[in-house]
């Protein structure tokens, strides 16, 4: 057991603890009293709360007194660690590691705030907001691509959540093709033959599947041009 | 006498009806696609169709979700077995031998022990449920009240607990952070807000479905892309040798035990085919004399699992019937199937409408033996699923979650729920977590937090009244010794029994 894994082991544990320090706190926002309901609405959360605390404590004792069994060689080293913890991920656990992918996941979240802080307004008819969207969402798909390059892991991770992040501006009908690129270049796929004609495959079933055959309406977006291809997608569909 | 009549009435309504025959065919084959294809469910089937069975008559629209039901729990085995991805949370168990078995190149074995098990754990449960829904539902009525459905609640926790993550606190840890989401949006006693932080989508709670396809689908594509990018991914064997009679006879106490299981854990409120198939999993480890194959591919995990879940099934449809109470999410629907018809499915439906009872567990009955026919030739097609490479499925399958997430209330922010629950998921698992556990967590949090205030309503916020109740009490003992058994493993023995499965169910 290593002084790293030890450590890793009182992170995990003050992690926990700090959630669960926040979410009790949070607790008394809510801690009203119901007429009918001697325990109030708060009872219950707090009471998660502290079987958490206790699991949190509970799991950091028995990392530290396997740890201990371990420096007196009683558990076999296969044991340490399970497979899933080790294989293929030796490159992606690092602090940096960590950090940068922070730095990936923030990037959709930036592209939902900044244009309305930019723009002062959250309606979305407003021009000026849907301009400022844009330009983010330029920027933001650029730092992706950037910052991608160094962290493929982190991108998969994160390229979803940014095509979640734009779906409502955007819409699903411009969107998809990218993101299906996306994906398929993030997992080392490099013959632009086979890329193009499976998402155009990938593409050409959903959209047979649920916009023509089950009419589900999906999100055509807001901002334009993105809105106006959406709507001639569905028009020409159905 | 009178139920076989019944069952050739029922039968007979629904064959001589050309319309009736097309939605059966329409609801065994959707059901089993939707459940079978990655990234969706036989709930996001469902979802879909619920606004139109508005055009659709009563009895179509009951017997289309509950042929849905029986096929789609069936079909959510296969993507379980072949990709790791349970197509329903009562599908999580069958993952936990079903993927490794496709790992060592079984996975046609374990599809065909999905296939033989599912049918007839349906199809018996749907017998009793004939012969026996009156006389269960009058006992269910009497003897289970909010006391004794929180304490199975509680019994099912501890359970999944002890199977479901790398250690037993991991287990326990997973559990609470799905009964913490559970908690956000409206208390269920008072209605005050809980853990909005002013956002209106919050107020609401944390719809299930986007949660279930984050948790399981988009955080296995994720586990799947990281192997890829790092070059740690092997490609699935493939195989399509389904299992002897002889394997099958060989685990005949496993398929009894599991059917028994899965049809009371079934019947009861709110509790369904997940608690079920846990259960039945759990106890099938219990009882086995090599306890530590489980998890490695053992054909009688994947056994135990399934027929328990499909046993379920027919369990599920008496509470809804005779009490109109639903059992899980898709029996949820079928009360808004039943709703927009201006019915409120209970004891009335007997009285009112018996043809739509009957033509309804006929259509469940045949929908379970159809498993056995289109099942295998459906195997035999979607088992090529593991000839596309990953880096092609994978953009499908994400795609496809997010038409799922995205169809269920129409809201783009459910998409990203589900993608950030991937992410959360995928970091959780890496470090041992169970999302099998937290997805239990989660759909059990509302259950048994509204019992646990009804319970203590009842007993006039008295604990010591749980003495009066032998049932609520022998469920909470052995929820407690289940409990305490599996802290003495985690402290005591070197090697605690339920690390095997669970170690591998991190990868659920």
């Amino acid at each position: 057991m290593s002084t790293k894994s030890a450590a890793s082991h009182y992170v995990e544990a003050a992690i926990w603890l700090i959630v669960v320090a926040f979410l009790f706190l949070q607790t008394f926002n809510f801690n009203q009293e119901i007429e009918i309901y001697r325990y109030g609405a708060s009872s219950w959360p707090r009471a998660i709360l502290l079987l958490m605390a206790v699991a949190a404590i509970g799991q950091l004792i028995f990392n530290r007194t396997r740890a201990s069994r371990y420096e007196m060689g009683e558990i076999a080293k296969a044991m340490d660690e399970s497979p899933e913890e080790s294989e293929g991920t030796n490159a992606n656990t690092g602090l940096k590691w960590y950090l940068h992918t922070a730095l990936l996941l923030a990037l959709p979240f930036v592209y939902i705030n900044l244009p309305k802080l930019l723009a002062g307004t959250n309606d979305v008819g407003s021009p000026e907001l849907n301009r400022y969207k844009l330009i983010v969402a330029a920027i933001v798909v650029v730092v992706f691509m950037l910052l991608a390059w160094r962290n493929r892991v982190g991108a998969v991770l994160t390229l979803p959540v940014l095509f979640a992040a734009m779906l409502q501006d955007l819409g699903f009908y411009a969107l998809a093709p990218a993101f299906i690129l996306g994906v398929m270049f993030l997992m080392g796929e490099r013959r632009a033959g086979w890329m193009g004609s499976v998402m155009l495959g990938i593409y050409g079933i959903l959209l047979l599947l649920f916009v023509v055959i089950l009419y589900v309406g999906l999100p055509t977006g807001y901002v334009r041009p993105f809105y106006d291809f959406g709507t001639w997608v569905v028009t020409v569909l159905q | 006498m009178e139920v076989l009549n019944n069952f050739l009435g029922g039968t007979v309504t629904l064959f001589s009806d050309p319309v009736g025959i097309l939605i059966f065919f329409g609801g065994v084959v959707g059901g089993m696609l939707f459940g079978a294809i990655p990234g969706v469910s036989m709930l996001t089937l469902a979802a879909i169709l619920l606004p139109f069975t508005a055009h659709l008559s009563p009895e179509h629209g009951i017997m289309l979700f509950s042929v849905i039901y029986c096929t789609g729990v069936y079909g959510g085995a296969i993507t379980a077995i072949l990709f790791n991805i349970p197509g329903a949370p009562e599908n999580a168990p069958t993952a936990f031998d079903g993927y490794p078995m496709t790992q060592k190149g079984q996975a046609g074995k374990a599809v065909g022990a999905a296939v033989m098990c599912s049918a007839i754990g349906g199809s018996v449960s749907c017998v009793i449920m004939m012969i026996a829904t009156a006389p269960i539902a009058d006992w269910a009525i009497s003897a289970f009240g909010p006391p004794e459905i929180f304490a199975l609640v509680f019994f099912g926790l501890a359970v999944a607990a002890s199977v479901g993550a790398k250690t037993f606190w991991k287990g326990w840890l997973s559990i609470l952070i799905g009964l913490m989401i559970a908690v956000v949006g409206l208390d269920p006693v008072g209605g005050i807000e809980r853990y909005d932080f002013d956002m209106p989508y919050l107020l609401a709670g944390i719809h299930f479905i986007p949660m279930i396809l984050g948790f399981f689908a988009v955080s296995e594509v994720f586990v799947q892309a990281e192997k890829k990018v790092t070059g740690a991914y092997k490609a699935p064997k493939l195989s399509v040798d389904f299992p002897s009679f002889r394997e099958l006879w060989a685990h005949k106490i496993a398929v009894v035990r599991s059917i028994i299981i899965g049809f009371f854990c079934g019947i009861l409120p709110g509790i369904g085919a997940t608690l079920a198939a846990f259960m039945g999993y759990n106890e099938a480890v219990r009882w086995s004399k090599d306890r530590m194959e489980f998890g490695k591919g053992k054909l009688e995990g994947v056994i135990s699992s399934e027929t328990a879940n499909n046993s379920a099934t027919g369990a599920a449809m008496i509470p809804l019937l005779a009490l109109g109470l639903p059992g899980g999410a898709l029996t949820a629907m079928m009360v808004g199937v039943f709703q927009m018809h201006d019915m409120e499915p209970g004891p009335l439906v007997f009285i009112n409408s018996p043809d739509l009872v009957w033509v309804v567990f006929a259509a469940m009955f045949f929908a379970n033996v159809s498993i056995i026919f289109i099942g295998f030739l459906e195997t035999k097609t979607i088992i090529n699923l593991l000839r596309i490479p990953f880096q092609f499925l994978a953009p499908m399958i994400l795609l496809l979650a997010t038409v799922g997430a995205y169809a269920v209330r129409g809201l783009p922010i459910d998409v990203l729920v589900m993608f950030i629950a991937g992410v959360g998921g995928f970091f959780l698992r890496r470090s041992g977590y169970s999302v099998a556990g937290i997805v239990l967590g989660l759909i059990l949090g509302k259950i048994g937090e509204q019992t646990f205030a009804q319970a203590m309503q009842m007993l006039h916020f008295e604990f010591s009244g749980y003495l009066e109740r032998p049932i609520a009490l022998g469920l909470l003992i052995a929820g407690f010794m289940t409990l305490l058994a599996s802290v003495y493993g985690a402290f005591f023995k070197t090697q605690p029994v339920a690390n095997k499965p669970a170690e591998e169910t991190a990868n659920t």
